[in-house]
């Protein structure tokens, strides 16, 4: 056996593992491959035969149906709105504490580190019953506002992934920064913040898919058909058709609602996946 | 004004209005409802109702003896019995087969596919999932039958709700400590594995003795975090698929919460639940962070 050639029991292996990733990774994707399938098929089919790998008679009347009982652009639209929103709401709050608390001496600056981190586990269906009278006590209940605001705070790994990253800056720029007399605020905006955008863009991304897809919440605060999001929307979509769900077009919807998450997906996935790391170093 | 004292005072002001808006938002908007909901346990009252009572440990007294809490509580020893080792384990085994890969193209299309649920709403998995196992025509039946096999009423029969409640948690959730271990594994320098295939060591051996002590301090954070995430979970799924029925059988202790608090407006016993929930979960964390100190390998 040469350098350059592997063992063949590490080929198996190889070739072993290749073999029962390909079938877990099938069967993972398998439901929303019959979703898709599923959405493309003519309602009147989708009851009649339930196994098929492809759709027979191919139409994009499903969407046709669910866009004539339901308001989904606007659903579409709103989710749009408010993941947004909410992504930049976390980021203007997470963005200067990660940077206080990762390149700032203070007292109390471990306290309060800790107090924001320790949100990170809490399960967020504790804090909904307080927050749901405050709502309705501010009548605010049925608004976008109602959904964004109280969805901001969870902001625990966020703050914990930006000091990581503004750590892990060279001290040297800052130092210099200082010597040309640049103060607190420019050499966060200036100096720190232009150094850390690969983290913000792989956070963005992530917070954005967090927040298309919050369903609990927005279930409970939004109640106007045109106000909901698609996540929402589906749920509604469901309910109101009782027993007779109208599968095809609620199949059609929910691909709809998966698109664009899965679109960022793909395009991020490297940097989602690089995103997750740093921050475990350490405690 | 005296310019140096100016600068002087911003400095020492500075991170303090950094750090302000973040303490202000998790303080009013997280541990805010929290504290609300530890007065709220003590009261008798309704949103609809003018008149709020003190009742003392009346909520708590009541909880214990609900049959509903009695029963949403075994369910989520349950659940927590089926799905922390599941969700610890399994993501390693796949972090482990995907890392062996992870240079080859076909590594990075396992890796999104085996993700992709990850990414969806609860209420798309349920949608995709309810379709499946749809009792009188989803694809499992017609499955079975075709196997000659008989039908199953999957998460409308008392005795499965919970397995697939579980199961559906499971595919939907998986992905993010797959992606956490996959993270871990690729900081082990790759010289190691060189090293220890030039000693004749085995792939397990390599694992257990240089791989699994280098990962200890995402062990750690996965086994902390995984508990929350799983008791949160959990509720999108029965919410959308179940319910918690048949008769309560795939209830859970924070969708019981849910349902007092929001479908019967029963605040009180809803905080009393969520009090209990907390006390609980600050004490395992306490308990894992007491374990995890003796026992995490920090580089």
């Amino acid at each position: 056996m040469n350098g350059q050639s592997l063992p063949l029991s590490f080929k198996v292996e190889r070739l072993a593992i290749h073999v029962v990733l390909l079938c877990l990774s099938v069967a993972t994707v398998f439901p929303l491959v019959w979703m898709v399938t599923s959405a493309f098929t003519p309602n009147e089919l989708i009851t009649a035969k339930a196994i098929r790998l492809w759709p027979e008679q191919p139409t994009v009347s499903n969407f046709a149906i669910a866009a004539a009982r339901h308001p989904i652009w606007m659903w579409l639209w709103n989710s749009i709105l408010t993941s947004s929103l909410i992504t930049f709401g976390k980021l203007v709050l997470a963005l200067p504490a990660g940077y206080a608390f990762g390149r700032m001496e203070f007292p109390g600056r471990n306290f309060l580190f800790w107090l924001v981190v320790a949100t990170m586990s809490f399960p967020s269906v504790l804090a909904i019953i307080p927050t749901y009278i405050a709502v309705v006590k501010v009548q605010a209940f049925d608004t976008y506002g109602a959904m964004i605001i109280p969805s901001i705070p969870y902001i625990g790994f966020y703050v914990f992934y930006f000091r990581q990253a503004f750590r892990s800056l060279q001290g040297s720029m800052f130092e210099a920064a200082r010597m040309d007399g640049a103060d607190v605020w420019r050499q966060f905006w200036e100096i720190a913040v232009p150094n850390v955008i690969p983290a913000i863009a792989a956070l963005s991304v992530i917070s954005f898919m967090g927040a298309w897809n919050i369903y609990l919440w927005g279930q409970l605060v939004l109640e106007d058909t045109f106000k909901k999001t698609l996540t929402t929307g589906i749920a509604a979509f469901a309910d109101l058709d009782g027993a007779e769900i109208l599968w095809g077009p609620l199949m059609a919807t929910s691909l709809l609602s998966v698109t664009p998450v899965l679109v960022l997906f793909l395009l991020a996935q490297r940097f989602i996946v690089d995103a997750l790391a740093p921050g475990l170093d350490e405690k | 004004m005296n310019r140096p004292n100016f600068r002087r005072t911003t400095r020492l002001l500075a991170p303090y209005l950094f750090v302000g808006p973040a303490v202000l938002a998790v303080l009013i908007f997280l541990y805010g409802p929290i504290a609300g909901s530890a007065a709220l346990s003590l009261l008798d009252w309704n949103l609809l109702s003018s008149d709020i009572n003190f009742v003392g440990a009346a909520n708590y007294a009541a909880m214990f003896s609900n049959a509903d809490f009695q029963l949403s509580a075994w369910n989520t020893l349950a659940y927590c019995a089926i799905l922390i080792p599941a969700q610890i384990v399994i993501p390693l085994v796949l972090a482990v087969m995907l890392h062996s890969v992870s240079g080859s193209r076909m590594g990075t299309v396992y890796r999104g596919m085996l993700f992709l649920p990850t990414i969806l709403a609860f209420s798309v998995a349920g949608v995709a999932w309810s379709w499946l196992l749809n009792p009188v025509n989803g694809l499992f039946n017609e499955v079975l039958t075709a196997f000659g096999l008989p039908r199953s009423r999957w998460h409308t029969d008392p005795d499965l709700a919970l397995l697939c409640v579980s199961l559906i948690t499971f595919w939907k959730t998986f992905g993010l400590n797959m992606l956490l271990w996959l993270a871990a594994l690729a900081n082990v320098p790759h010289s190691l594995r060189e090293a220890s295939r030039l000693d004749g060591a085995s792939r397990w051996q390599y694992f257990r003795d240089i791989e699994l002590p280098m990962i200890t301090p995402t062990a750690f954070f996965i086994s902390v975090t995984t508990l929350f995430h799983i008791l949160d979970d959990i509720v999108g799924v029965i919410d959308v698929l179940t319910h918690g029925g048949p008769a309560g059988r795939s209830s859970s202790i924070l969708y019981f919460l849910w349902q007092q608090g929001m479908q019967f407006f029963q605040f009180g016993q809803a905080s009393a639940v969520a009090m209990i929930i907390i006390v609980v979960v600050l004490s395992v964390t306490w308990m894992q962070f007491r374990i995890g100190e003796k026992r995490v390998h920090y580089g």
